[in-house]
């Protein structure tokens, strides 16, 4: 949808590209600072992006 | 400063470190300083710290600094038990707790505990302690993602 490599998205946010897959597969949640700066990037709300659940927060972006 | 030049650095402050050490330990003898190689040892890990401060491309973020941080937590949890344990008995041994039965114990605890093997102890327990890291470090490494890959 964005055209946007995952290196590319690491790049742009500061992390490393082990951190954007590590969040999309959900091995690893994203602190509040990231989980803004994501949404900021796509410029769309937080819960546009991040699905909270009780038990498990989901990655919702293309 | 780059990566490879902080590895490099370290390598020459290692090859010093041991040439020191050989110097003090098996040239000169008969002039005993173990003083000047934990002088040695403490310079060069400050050197190593203050120059790993200007290494500029090693990427670290929060998932990076997590995996430190919980490995750490870990390693003190179980290695302060083992710590205090070692340290129970050799408190008790320097100040002759008695034991029961006394005959019981008596010859092993004497050639364990002594001043000589404390040392060794201590270097036993800093080798366990970095093992305890290193193995924490791959768990969560592991748990967070750090070898996953691409499935597309």
């Amino acid at each position: 949808m964005h055209d946007l490599t995952q290196e590319d998205l690491a790049q742009a946010i500061g992390v490393t590209r082990q951190t954007i897959l590590a969040i999309e597969k959900g091995k690893y949640v994203p602190s509040l600072d990231l989980a803004f700066k994501i949404s900021r990037h796509f410029q769309v709300n937080i819960e546009e992006v991040f699905v909270y659940d009780e038990a498990v927060l989901t990655v919702t972006v293309d | 400063m780059k990566k490879n030049s902080f590895y490099l650095i370290v390598g020459c402050i290692a090859l010093a470190l041991l040439a020191i050490f050989w110097y003090f330990v098996e040239v000169s003898v008969e002039v005993h300083r173990p003083f000047i190689i934990e002088a040695a040892f403490i310079v060069a890990i400050v050197i190593i710290y203050f120059v790993r401060k200007r290494v500029t491309d090693i990427n670290e973020d929060e998932r990076s600094a997590k995996i430190t941080e919980q490995a750490a937590v870990r390693t003190f949890q179980v290695f302060w038990v083992i710590f205090c344990a070692f340290s129970i008995g050799a408190v008790m041994q320097i100040l002759y707790v008695p034991t029961f039965p006394r005959e019981h114990f008596e010859f092993h605890t004497q050639e364990l505990l002594g001043p000589k093997m404390m040392g060794y102890f201590q270097l036993g327990l800093l080798c366990l302690m970095f093992f305890l890291y290193v193995a924490f470090r791959i768990y969560y490494a592991r748990k967070y993602g750090d070898w996953e890959t691409d499935e597309e």
